[in-house]
């Protein structure tokens, strides 16, 4: 299979050298705006990766498109992409692009191809591992994310704005907008990360998975955030972004009903955010070319892929979940 | 004046301080920890 990858920052680099390490992927195009970062990357990739330079004629032949540029065009891309017949991946984790992608599910889906909506650390990752603890409950009533951590200067611009954004939470069959930076929680992420102050931010994950559990009665995210992080997230950012955060963490509480018992079961990631994004996103779309996506359109990563054979499939890329266990609540 | 604003700032303290303790969480698990998920977790 020809998979593309359309941005080389953090996520895409590490998108593209997943693909290259994948024995199904016979070749990985690559494209970037910046030339130089093109044949930087490719220069690392080996034989299997083949560059491509602006100006681009239109979208890259390829079964799959992972799209890992800054956010913002996402959806137009996508929408080139599904009118060629090709399957899209969005590491996007941007509220606007999220929804302007879901709202390509139609189209996707009259067309018969998969659009992986938010293929990241957060939202991605956090979609898998809640479809995978619903598998424990009769009924899911509740699912609540945190992330704490960013990935390269593209998602640390979006964790900054984020912040100073209306979050939405659903609650009892619908939206409502919160303040970012509001809501406090203590959470506790895998080790080594330990406890962290986490606040709501416009953070797409409620939409993916409001929508891919019909009934939940409440679905909120949040993130790790300092009291600096709050202060100035409606400000310009003061200083430039690093060039990639360190060690970050996602956890994902889901409660629900087993028989007539109430029941709470939490799940956990720690990794490079980049790097574990870079993984996720390439695995979408191996599974999306192959025919492991449960169905074509518009859908995040809990919709659309059985968790186990893609957590199973991370594991061995080096991405590890883990539970907690031992108490009701952490 | 300047004992209106000593009170003006007196109630923006106590309510500062008010806001600054409340919270939700805070108390670290007392019990259990993170499992890798492996082997039969993931078959």
């Amino acid at each position: 299979m020809r998979v593309a990858v359309i941005g080389l920052g953090a996520v895409g680099a590490r998108a593209a050298r997943q693909l290259v390490s994948t024995a199904a992927v016979d070749e990985v195009v690559i494209r970037d705006l910046r030339g130089e970062r093109v044949e930087e990357v490719r220069a690392s990739l080996g034989p299997s990766a083949r560059a491509e330079h602006p100006p681009f004629a239109g979208p890259p032949a390829a079964d799959a498109v992972v799209l890992a540029h800054p956010a913002g065009d996402h959806a137009a891309v996508a929408a080139e992409l599904v009118e060629a017949g090709t399957a899209v991946v969005s590491a996007a984790d941007a509220m606007a692009d999220t929804e302007a992608l879901l709202d390509l599910g139609p189209v996707a889906d009259a067309r018969g191809v998969p659009v992986v909506v938010g293929a990241g650390f957060s939202p991605g990752l956090t979609c898998v591992l809640a479809r995978h603890a619903a598998a424990d409950f009769d009924r899911v009533d509740e699912i609540h994310v945190a992330k704490v951590g960013t990935g390269g200067p593209a998602c640390a611009h979006q964790h900054h704005r984020s912040l100073g954004a209306a979050a939405v939470d659903w609650r009892d069959g619908g939206w409502q907008r919160r303040a970012g930076g509001s809501g406090r929680e203590l959470c506790w992420f895998p080790d080594p990360v330990g406890a962290e102050d986490c606040y709501r931010a416009a953070l797409p994950d409620a939409l993916l998975l409001a929508n891919a559990f019909p009934g939940v009665e409440r679905v909120t995210a949040r993130r790790a955030a300092n009291r600096r992080d709050r202060f100035t997230a409606r400000l310009p950012m003061l200083r430039k972004p690093h060039p990639e955060g360190g060690v970050g963490a996602v956890r994902v509480e889901v409660r629900g009903r087993r028989g007539e018992r109430r029941d709470t079961r939490v799940l956990g990631a720690m990794d490079r955010p980049a790097v574990a994004a870079g993984a996720v996103a390439a695995l979408a779309a191996v599974f999306a070319v192959d025919g492991r996506v449960r169905r074509a359109g518009a859908a995040g990563l809990a919709d659309l892929v059985d968790p186990v054979p893609f957590l199973a499939a991370l594991a061995e890329r080096g991405v590890r979940a883990a539970v907690f266990e031992g108490a009701d609540t952490v | 004046m300047f004992r209106r604003a000593l009170v003006a700032l007196g109630v923006a303290g106590a309510i500062a301080a008010a806001l600054r303790a409340r919270g939700t969480g805070g108390v670290p698990p007392q019990s259990g920890g993170w499992r890798e998920l492996s082997g039969p977790d993931l078959r």
